[in-house]
């Protein structure tokens, strides 16, 4: 691979050095990176012996993709991994060494790991009761789950900077400078993460909060746990360790004096992972700790086009721009809409000129990306739906609904409701004739109304004989009759105390999945049923665990119902391979760390470019390393919070495109308010800056 | 050509495609997920693939240094117990003390690479090379039958083409290696398997034929022993059948993944949006 000077004094020279690599996104630092194995394995370093430490998953795939590609030996066996993923695989290794000292309850017993869907349930289950005895967060105008998510991202902030769970309720307030009644909110949410923490120890739960302050407090000073990583791990490589957190910086700073070598590869100008604790500043700190000091300033991805709409939009948002390029047209990198007055004609717009690209000019569709700052279903939905009439391939990494609303999951859930035969579970006959419909092959809604209507009694199906009425029958047909009778008599001998997932399981392959039914070589639906199972799997052993004699199967129903459970996806960025135009949020997209050739930026005129997501009860700045104990949050800092936030934002997603950006701009904007947003004026602001595209350059 | 660039060859896809080409197409080329059911008594089936995911690891644990007297007072299933103290006795047995637990290694495979995921190696003085694998399953194969597993062709192929760096630089000589499998249900017995040449050879010419073929395989056939079609998950999608088959008679692979409740910590963007 053809690398430039600076490039090869990482990559192939150094190799027994601590090299710090800085450079704005798109320099080709990463591919520094990765050059860099290849030639320490190639130099007869073991595979083993070297570890890539990613902020999250998305961005280890590149990694991964190369290394798998590349001929070097033993390429693939290189780990490529987060500080979470290192954190548990300690856990569960030295936990007999360490239980005692953690502060749960049951030290012999084996640790718990809850996921994030099931933190929201445990949240609940331990915390919901009192919220609602004591009249906690009254005022506060958030649905009750994203409530949850800040009590635990307050947990997690907490352990990943490290100070005592104690004091997250102090810090807050004491940085708050409105009223009197958001103050108790934050003694609310200190109430509650405490309940939950000690919730958590008496039942030896570790979530990610206590799995990282485990880590700080017991796993690293154990020398057989630290031995484990830093014997076996010489060369330490750390991609995009400014999106990484305190606690991994603190790692490294004991970790770098006992490697071999290490690369810490650092991308000026980020920091889009603040809000789950990113910390740039004690990123740079590490600086200290190389041998040397590499910066690459020769983009590699932009056009010059681009780089010169970079440059001109930099120096709109107060930044660091540096010289000019030499050539290069911004006005040509940037595409502005025919005037659009309402939120779907944006929508048509960008779908046109997708297609254009995609059909006429021939662009691979992977090299096309839809962002927005958030990526609503409605709008992910319209997009889709438009793409498909365009017949032009798409992705994204969240479907347009969440797993609950599919019609094969809510199918699966009326039935398990009608086979629990428990009281307060049984389905609205609604429900029953859409699972109907869903799950037998040819069956129409009417058709389905009619059998629900005629066979739906006291919350069980009866056999299609008890139609007396021929009409009815002929009506229905003895075909789909038949199907219907295969299918209740299925729910009629299945056991009550089947585990639901296994009900479905068990259902899905017998009988929906079967000749005459709905599901029937439905490869999609596989799919997302089995979402449903492993959602369903997790709550079970769980719960099991926690409380032997709970209703499981009602209880997992009834969070499914309220929205606690099966509510979202998760992301799979290694299945999807796929190769359609990507519809992600912005900062999705960011974080992948993969350029592409043409961008639209979609609700340009939205304020939520450059503004914090509301999070009412916690703050990433104020409980940030850097917040003196006492300092007020004022508006000023809110004013320099969005505007950072908007640059990192904007000139991220300009870093990361080689040809064009079109903008998505309405005048009325989702909800049919105007909009004029921080982005769409600072693109304004901006054009003072672009040299006419006719001008030769 | 169906398989991309990165792909990788396993014991586990190799052994899929072997048993049948379909079900290789589905799960891996395909990446199809469908969730039904491999046995009839899953409850049973996921707590013996949860025995002998505790017992891998306590294995593991051990060849860490983690003394038997704090591990085993922690376990709390009776048969892992009788397992772990079978494998105390007699486990590491002519075991050579330089040894490599959870190692994987690479090795080419035509155009791609094949991957090796061995419970432990150990590398004697005199460079006789050991290979070992736990297995918890009922069934004890017959040795024939054991021989003409994947995992016994290929990881004695990849530890014989990469497991250089693992002996000082030096290839390990086909004829010093050897495979041991230890079976913890039958009180440690074991089926060893040596190595030579003219395996490795032959070897190295069956797997080489095989990724070719899968390469290019214009269509890939349903397996003609529907006998299989009842263990595997896919049978409704492929027309063969409804019921799946008495978890007595599973003879599959327990190395098999859990399907894993792993901490998604690697998704906490989400909480954002």
């Amino acid at each position: 691979m053809y690398l430039l000077v600076k490039q090869q004094r990482v990559a192939r020279d150094n190799l027994d050095s601590k090299v710090f690599l800085e450079g704005l996104a798109g320099t080709g630092k990463t591919t520094a990176g990765i050059e860099r194995v290849k030639h320490l394995l190639h130099a007869g370093v073991p595979p083993s012996r070297i570890l890539v430490l990613v902020p999250q998953r998305a961005t280890g795939l590149p990694w991964q993709e190369a290394l798998r590609r590349s001929r070097a030996p033993g390429s693939a066996e290189v780990r490529v991994t987060t500080l979470g993923s290192l954190a548990r695989e300690l856990l569960e290794l030295f936990w007999p060494l360490i239980a005692a000292d953690t502060g749960c309850a049951q030290p012999l017993a084996p640790p718990r790991f809850p996921g994030l869907e099931l933190s929201q349930f445990l949240m609940r289950r331990f915390v919901g009761d009192e919220i609602e005895r004591r009249d906690y967060f009254r005022g506060v105008t958030i649905s009750r789950n994203r409530l949850y998510t800040q009590i635990v991202d307050n947990l997690n902030k907490s352990a990943l900077v490290g100070f005592p769970p104690e004091e997250i309720g102090t810090r807050l307030k004491a940085a708050w400078r409105g009223s009197s009644e958001q103050a108790f909110i934050y003694d609310d949410a200190q109430a509650c993460a405490s309940l939950f923490r000690a919730a958590c120890l008496s039942h030896n739960l570790i979530d990610f909060s206590l799995l990282i302050d485990i880590l700080r407090k017991q796993l690293w000073p154990l020398e057989n746990a630290r031995g484990y990583l830093t014997r076996r791990y010489r060369h330490v490589l750390v991609d995009n360790l400014e999106e990484d957190t305190p606690t991994l910086h603190d790692l490294l700073r004991d970790w770098l004096p006992l490697c071999d070598s290490a690369l810490l590869i650092y991308d000026s100008e980020a920091g889009l992972r603040r809000f789950l604790g990113a910390d740039p500043a004690q990123a740079r700190s590490l600086q200290a700790l190389c041998d040397l000091s590499v910066t690459l300033d020769r983009r590699r991805a932009m056009s010059e086009d681009v780089a010169a709409l970079h440059h001109a939009l930099a120096q709109t948002l107060g930044r660091e721009a540096g010289p000019a390029p030499k050539r290069g047209v911004g006005r040509a990198a940037l595409r502005w809409p025919a005037r659009a007055r309402w939120h779907p004609q944006m929508i048509d717009w960008t779908v046109g000129h997708v297609a254009t690209l995609v059909h006429e000019e021939k662009v691979a569709a992977k090299e096309i990306v839809v962002v927005a700052p958030f990526m609503p279903d409605a709008l992910r939905f319209a997009l889709q739906a438009r793409l498909d009439e365009h017949g032009v391939p798409h992705r994204s990494h969240r479907p347009s609904r969440a797993l609950r609303d599919e019609p094969e999951v809510r199918a699966l859930l009326t039935f398990a409701r009608l086979a629990q035969h428990a009281p307060g579970l049984a389905p609205d006959r609604f429900d029953v004739a859409g699972a109907l419909t869903t799950a037998i092959e040819a069956m129409d809604p009417i058709r389905a109304r009619l059998l629900a209507d005629a066979l739906y009694r006291d919350g069980g199906l009866l056999p299609f004989e008890n139609i007396r009425d021929a009409r009815l029958q002929g009506r229905i047909t003895f075909q789909l009759g038949e199907r219907y009778d295969r299918l209740h008599s299925w729910l009629a001998q299945v056991p009550a105390e089947l585990p639901l997932d296994l009900f479905f399981s068990s259902f899905f392959g017998e009988v929906m999945s079967q000749p005459g039914f709905g599901l029937h070589r439905r490869e999609s639906a596989g799919a997302t049923v089995a979402n449903l199972v492993d959602s369903a799997r997790a709550f079970r052993r769980l719960l099991t665990e926690l409380d032997p004699a709970a209703p499981v199967a009602a209880d997992y129903l009834r969070m499914v119902e309220e929205g606690v459970l099966a509510n979202q996806y998760l992301r799979d960025w290694e299945l999807d391979r796929s190769e359609g135009v990507l519809l992600a949020p912005a900062h999705t997209f960011l974080m992948s760390n993969r350029p592409v050739d043409y961008q639209f930026w979609l609700n340009v005129g939205s304020s939520g470019w450059g503004r914090r997501v509301y999070q009412p009860l916690t703050h990433p700045w104020v409980l940030s390393r850097h917040w003196d104990a006492g300092r007020k949050w004022l508006d000023a800092d809110e004013e320099e919070a969005g505007a950072e936030s908007l640059a990192n934002v904007a000139l991220g997603l300009l870093r990361r495109c080689r040809v064009r950006v079109y903008l998505g701009i309405s005048e009325y904007g989702e909800r049919g308010m105007e909009e004029r947003g921080p982005l769409l004026l600072a693109l304004h602001n901006m054009q003072r800056f672009l040299v006419p595209e006719d001008d030769d350059v | 050509m169906n398989l991309p660039e990165d792909f990788v060859f396993t014991q586990g896809n190799l052994q899929d495609y072997v048993d049948c080409p379909r079900r290789f197409e589905l799960k891996y080329l395909r990446r199809q997920r469908w969730p039904a059911s491999e046995v009839d008594d899953m409850e049973a089936f996921e707590r013996h693939l949860e025995q002998g995911a505790l017992f891998h690891r306590l294995v593991q644990q051990s060849l860490l240094g983690l003394p038997p007297e704090t591990l085993r007072p922690r376990i709390e299933d009776d048969e892992v117990a009788r397992w772990y103290d079978a494998w105390l006795a007699n486990g590491l047995a002519d075991v050579p003390s330089q040894r490599w637990p959870e190692l994987t290694l690479t090795a080419p495979l035509g155009k791609w690479l094949l991957l090796a995921k061995m419970d432990l190696v150990a590398i004697a003085p005199d460079g006789r090379a050991l290979l070992l694998d736990w297995k918890t399953g009922r069934h004890m194969p017959r040795a024939v039958r054991q021989a003409q597993r994947l995992q016994t062709r290929v990881y004695r192929n990849v530890l014989a083409q990469a497991g250089a760096r693992l002996n000082g630089g030096e290839a390990i000589d086909p004829e010093r290696i050897e495979m041991r499998y230890w079976y913890a249900q039958h009180e440690g017995e074991v089926l060893r398997f040596p190595y030579d040449e003219e395996k490795y050879r032959a070897d190295d010419r069956f797997l080489r034929g095989l990724a070719r073929e899968i390469d290019r395989c214009e269509d890939f056939p349903l397996t003609d022993d529907e006998r299989r079609c009842r263990f595997c998950v896919y049978r409704s999608l492929c027309g063969r059948g409804e019921k799946p088959g008495p978890l007595a008679e599973w003879e599959g692979d327990e190395d098999m993944a859990l399907p894993t409740d792993a901490l998604d910590i690697d998704e906490l963007d989400e909480i954002a949006f």
